[in-house]
């Protein structure tokens, strides 16, 4: 699966930390999910797409 | 690939490896407490149920540490269970491989080693499988 959180998080200027904090999750989680090692679960990628104020669809494509 | 820029630890996880660090910290110290006064006096005690005792009281400390790493694993987000539990998964398999193995052995005339063994195959090979991980996760 694909996802452009790497570009979002860019976008606001967040670091992988950053965006760690603010998702309850290890950097390494965030990195493993940027770089496409993991995809998250379901309440995850909901928590992601309410933090970035996108859809599930809009950051996650296959 | 992590950015050598960032912190490699956001601040949540900092705050939880310190509650971690700090309630394991306190078991190990207990289990000690307990451990030195067993071994200092039970061995030299009569045989009997206060014998016993004595010498497995610092199972006590031990069921801290165990509290201790069950919220820990509890605190860990999704990802790092799963990796933990890939990483406890393999290395259990390589211990029951090893020890088997040597069991075999023991029947076949090697020499018969302590239970202690078994936790340092076991530390080893997760180690071993942690390290395996962290460098394939780099290529």
């Amino acid at each position: 699966m694909n996802n452009s959180i790497r570009e979002l998080r860019a976008e606001r200027g967040w670091s992988q930390a950053h965006l760690a904090d603010q998702l309850a999750v290890s950097r390494q989680t965030v990195n493993a999910i940027e770089t496409g090692r993991y995809d998250p679960s379901l309440p995850l990628a909901f928590a992601i797409a309410r933090l970035f104020g996108l859809a599930i669809e809009d950051i996650f494509s296959i | 690939m992590h950015n050598s820029a960032e912190p490699r630890f956001s601040a949540n996880e900092r705050k939880l490896s310190q509650q971690y660090l700090r309630e394991l910290g306190s078991s190990i110290a207990i289990y000690l407490a307990i451990l030195i006064p067993s071994l200092m006096y039970g061995p030299g005690m009569a045989d009997g149920a206060l014998k016993t005792a004595v010498l497995t009281a610092p199972v006590l400390g031990f069921f801290l540490m165990i509290w201790a790493i069950a919220r820990q694993v509890q605190r860990m987000d999704e990802y790092q269970q799963r990796l933990t539990l890939e990483s406890l998964s393999l290395s259990a398999a390589i211990t029951a491989a090893i020890t088997f193995t040597y069991g075999f052995l023991e029947n076949a005339g090697y020499p018969r080693l302590s239970m202690f063994v078994v936790w340092g195959i076991m530390g080893s090979a997760w180690a071993i499988t942690g390290l395996l991980r962290c460098w394939a996760s780099k290529r």
